[in-house]
C-alpha cells in the first residue's frame, strides 16, 4: 500500500514536469513520424519497379497472347510494355530499347490448332546481355508452362475423340469439357501448390529467411522500445532527487519496508511505460493513417502483444533501478542514460530494424534487452506471430528484468 | 517520568572513521533534550541510528520499550523526524507534502485530513497550505518540514537543526511550535543544534557532543555551574607555576590554568620576525571564576605587584558556549 502512495506521489511530480512528459510522450511520436516518412519515401523510391523492361509487340491480340502477356508480367523479373511494331523496331535499332519480344499474328489460333508458335526476342547489340538472358529465361519459363497446358489439353481432346464410339454414359462421364476443366484446375493448383517446391538456400544459412517486414512500420515498435527504456532514467533521477533533498532519509525513517520503498519508486516508470506504449501504438495505428502513411498492424494475438508490452515495461523499470544503483551523481545519470540507453537502442534494433541487425552484427545484439523487445514486438505486430511463436523473446525479456532487479537490489545504496 | 529513550554505548563506523564513539544517554517522556555540538560532531549520525536510517555498528537503544535492532518498525511508528535538509517535494503544495508523509505512516481518509489541517495550524501555514513549496521562503519551507514530521503524532520527535537558514521571525515561530507541542501534547523532543542560545531556550537537559563522543550531559543550569562565575582570559608576557598557584588562591578565583599556546606558523623565507609579533606571542592564563568581578580585580592587582603588563583581557559570561569552550578548547561554531 505504501508503495502505491509513493508511486502516486511520484506520478504527481512527474506530470508537473511538462518537459519530461513531452519528452517521453511527444518525442517518440515525432521520431516515428519523421522516420516512417523518410523510410517510406526511400523505400517507395527503391520500389519504383526495378523489373527489367520488356517491350512487346503483340501482332495477335487474341486471348492466348493476352494470357502470355499477363503471365509474363506476373512471373516477376520483367515488366511488360506494349509497343506498336512501327514504333518499336526503330527504337530498337537506335538502341533506345534494349530488346523487343514479338508475338506473331495468329498466335491464339495456332495454339488452339496445336501448331507450334514462334515468339521472337530481338535484342540490340549493345543491350546488357545479362538482362537479355534474364528476360529469355522468364519468357521461356512462361512459354513452357503454357505449352504444357496446351499439350495436355490437346492430348485430352485426342482421348475424347478416341472415345467417340464408347457408350453414352461413358462419353458423358468423360466428356472433353469435364476433362479439360479438371486438367485446368489441376494445372492452376500445381502453380499455387506445386508438388515439388524449390527453396533457394545460401551456404552457411541454416534457416529459411523470414519475410522482412516493412521498414517504415518497423519504426513504430523500434521507437516504442527505445523510448520505453528511456523512461528508466526518470526512475533513476527520481531516486537521485529524493536522496538529494533528503526526503529519501525521511522515507527510510518511516515504517516502510525497503522493498516496498523501491517498488514505489519503480512503479511509476512501469505505469508510464504502459501509457507510453498505448500512446505510441494508437499513433501507429490511427495517427499514421491520418497522416496518410502506412499504419502499423497490431498482429493477431492481443495476449502476446500485452505480455510483450508488460515485460518490456518491467525490464525498463528494473533497468532504472540499476542506473539509480550505479550512478552517484546527476551527470552520471544523464551520461548513463544518454550513452547506454541510446547505444542499447541502436544495437538492439530500435533504430536499425532487427531483421537487418541479425545480418549485420550476428549474435552481438542478443545480449541487449532492446533486441528481444524489438523482436517480440516485430514478430507479434508485423509478422503476425502468436504467443507460442514468441516464447523465446518473452522468456529473454523476463530473464533480463529479473537480472536487472537482482543487480539493482544488490548494488542499491540505502545509506 | 519513565524513560522513552535509553541509548547504550551506540557506535557508528564508516570504514575506519568512527563517527559516534559509544554514546549513552537516557531521555524521559515529556522532556525536551538537546544535543549540542559543532558541525560534524556526530549529532545527525546519532539521530540517523535512532530513527532507523542507519544501522549501528555496535551498541543498542530502546525507544518506548522497543529494541532498536529487533523491532525497528515499532520504533519507526513512535518516532517522528524533522531532518536537517528540507526533505520535501518542491513542486507539490504544502498540504500535498504533509498529506503524503501522513499516508506513509498509515493515516487515511478523514483522520489524515484532520491531522494535516492540525499540523498546518501548529506551524501557522493554514492560509498558505495550497501554495507550492518551491515558492515559499526559507522559513516557511522549514515550517512545512516540521509539519511533515509531526503529522502522524509521534511520541518522540527528532528535530535535527530545524532553524538552519531561517529568519528570526520564523525561528521564533518554530520555537513556539516546539514548546507548544511539548507542553500541550506531551511530545518528547530531541533537539540538535550548534546554536547554544536555542538549546538554552528550549531544552531541559543537554548532552554536549564533540568528535563523536558525549563529553558532558546534565541540566543547563548544572552545566553552566561548571564555570561558576564565568571564564576570564588574561594575556601576559610570561608566566610561571608559582604565579598560577598564587592566582588560584585569590578571592573569587576557582581555577587558574595556562592555555596551551598554538604553534606559530614558521616565517616565510626572507620574512623578518618583528618585535610586536614577539611581544604578542606571550602567554594566556585561563581563570575559572567563582565571582568574575572580584576575580578580575584581584588578578590585575597581582600582575601589577609582579610588574607584569596585561596584554589582553577577555571575560566570558557563563553559558553553554563558554562551557563548550571550557570543555573542548574550541568554539561551537569553529
Amino acid at each position: 500500500m505504501n508503495a502505491w502512495h509513493i508511486a502516486l506521489k511520484d506520478l504527481r511530480i512527474f506530470f508537473k514536469d511538462r518537459d519530461v512528459a513531452l519528452q517521453l510522450f511527444l518525442l517518440p511520436l515525432l521520431f516515428i513520424f519523421v522516420y516512417s516518412g523518410a523510410i517510406s519515401a526511400i523505400t517507395s523510391g527503391g520500389q519504383q519497379d526495378t523489373r527489367i523492361q520488356l517491350p512487346v509487340v503483340d501482332l495477335d491480340a487474341g486471348p492466348s497472347a493476352q494470357t502470355l502477356l499477363r503471365e509474363l508480367d506476373e512471373a516477376g523479373g520483367v515488366k511488360v510494355e506494349l509497343h506498336d511494331e512501327a514504333e518499336a523496331l526503330p527504337l530498337l535499332k537506335e538502341g533506345k530499347l534494349g530488346r523487343v519480344l514479338t508475338i506473331p499474328a495468329g498466335f491464339t489460333a495456332g495454339i488452339a490448332a496445336g501448331q507450334q508458335q514462334v515468339l521472337r526476342l530481338v535484342s540490340h547489340p549493345d543491350a546488357d546481355p545479362e538482362k537479355t538472358e534474364a528476360v529469355r529465361l522468364v519468357v521461356q519459363g512462361v512459354v513452357r508452362d503454357m505449352s504444357l497446358e496446351a499439350q495436355i489439353l490437346a492430348s485430352l481432346q485426342q482421348m475424347a475423340d478416341m472415345q467417340a464410339d464408347a457408350p453414352a454414359a461413358v462419353r458423358e462421364a468423360f466428356s472433353i469439357e469435364r476433362l479439360s476443366a479438371q486438367a485446368r484446375s489441376q494445372f492452376e493448383r500445381s502453380q499455387i501448390e506445386p508438388l515439388i517446391r524449390l527453396v533457394q538456400k545460401v551456404p552457411g544459412q541454416d534457416v529459411e529467411r523470414e519475410k522482412d517486414p516493412d521498414m517504415s512500420q518497423a519504426s513504430v515498435p523500434g521507437f516504442a522500445v527505445l523510448f520505453i527504456f528511456l523512461t528508466a532514467q526518470a526512475t533513476a533521477r527520481s531516486i537521485y532527487d529524493e536522496k538529494k533533498v533528503g526526503s529519501f532519509r525521511r522515507l527510510l525513517a518511516a515504517p516502510i519496508a525497503k522493498l516496498a520503498l523501491l517498488a514505489g519508486k519503480i512503479l511509476p516508470n512501469f505505469l508510464i511505460a504502459l501509457v507510453q506504449m498505448a500512446v505510441i501504438l494508437a499513433f501507429g495505428v490511427l495517427g499514421l493513417r491520418l497522416l496518410g502513411m502506412t499504419p502499423v498492424p497490431l498482429g493477431g494475438d492481443p495476449l502476446a502483444l500485452l505480455l510483450a508490452i508488460v515485460l518490456i515495461a518491467l525490464c525498463s523499470s528494473a533497468f532504472g533501478l540499476v542506473i539509480a544503483a550505479l550512478a552517484r551523481t546527476e551527470s552520471q545519470i544523464g551520461g548513463l542514460s544518454a550513452v547506454v540507453l541510446w547505444s542499447m537502442g541502436m544495437l538492439g534494433g530500435s533504430l536499425i530494424p532487427v531483421f537487418m541487425l541479425d545480418r549485420l552484427l550476428g549474435p552481438v545484439p542478443k545480449v541487449i534487452p532492446h533486441y528481444w523487445a524489438n523482436r517480440a514486438l516485430t514478430n507479434v505486430m508485423l509478422r503476425g506471430l502468436r504467443l507460442a511463436d514468441v516464447t523465446v523473446e518473452l522468456a529473454a525479456l523476463a530473464a533480463f528484468a529479473a537480472l536487472f532487479f537482482v543487480i539493482g537490489l544488490l548494488r542499491f545504496d540505502f545509506d | 517520568m519513565p524513560a522513552i529513550l535509553e541509548v547504550e554505548n551506540l557506535v557508528k563506523k564508516f570504514g575506519d572513521f568512527e563517527a559516534v564513539k559509544g554514546a549513552s544517554f537516557t531521555v524521559e517522556e515529556g522532556e525536551v533534550f538537546g544535543l549540542l555540538g559543532p558541525n560534524g560532531a556526530g549529532k545527525t549520525t546519532t539521530i540517523s541510528m535512532l530513527t532507523g536510517i542507519l544501522e549501528p555498528t555496535s551498541g543498542t537503544a530502546r525507544i518506548g520499550g522497543h529494541d532498536l535492532r529487533k523491532e525497528p518498525d515499532e520504533i519507526k511508528k513512535i518516532n517522528g523526524l524533522v531532518p536537517q535538509d528540507l526533505a520535501l517535494y518542491p513542486t507539490l503544495s504544502a498540504r500535498t507534502n504533509v498529506s503524503f508523509f501522513g499516508s506513509i505512516y498509515g493515516l487515511r481518509g478523514k483522520e489524515l485530513k484532520e491531522r494535516v489541517e492540525d499540523v498546518l495550524r501548529i506551524v501557522a501555514l493554514t492560509d498558505r497550505a495550497d501554495g507550492v513549496v518551491e515558492k515559499f521562503s526559507g522559513g516557511m519551507k522549514r515550517r512545512v518540514n516540521i509539519a511533515a514530521g509531526l503529522v502522524h503524532q509521534p511520541r518522540l520527535l527528532f528535530l535535527d537543526e530545524p532553524t538552519v537558514g531561517v529568519d528570526p521571525q520564523s525561528r521564533n515561530q518554530i520555537f513556539e511550535s516546539v514548546l507548544r507541542l511539548n507542553r500541550e501534547r506531551g511530545m518528547t523532543i530531541i533537539y540538535t543544534s550548534h546554536y547554544m542560545e536555542e538549546v538554552e531556550h528550549l531544552c531541559n537537559r543537554v548532552a554536549i557532543i564533540d568528535g563523536g563522543r558525549i563529553i558532558a550531559m546534565d541540566t543547563i543550569k548544572n552545566l553552566i555551574n561548571i564555570l561558576g562565575g564565568g571564564v576570564i582570559y588574561f594575556g601576559v608576557p610570561r608566566v610561571d607555576n608559582a604565579l598560577l598557584q598564587e592566582m588560584a588562591g585569590l578571592g573569587g578565583v576557582q581555577e587558574a590554568t595556562l592555555v596551551p599556546r598554538e604553534p606559530a606558523p614558521p616565517p616565510s623565507p626572507g620574512q623578518e620576525v618583528k618585535a610586536e609579533t614577539q611581544l604578542a606571542a606571550g602567554e594566556t592564563i585561563k581563570i575559572v571564576a567563582r565571582q568574575s568581578q572580584q576575580a578580575v580585580l584581584n588578578v590585575i592587582n597581582l600582575l601589577n605587584e609582579r610588574d607584569l603588563a596585561l596584554t589582553s583581557l577577555e571575560i566570558l559570561q557563563p553559558n553553554l558556549e563558554s562551557v563548550f569552550l571550557h570543555l573542548t578548547g574550541k568554539k561551537l561554531r569553529e
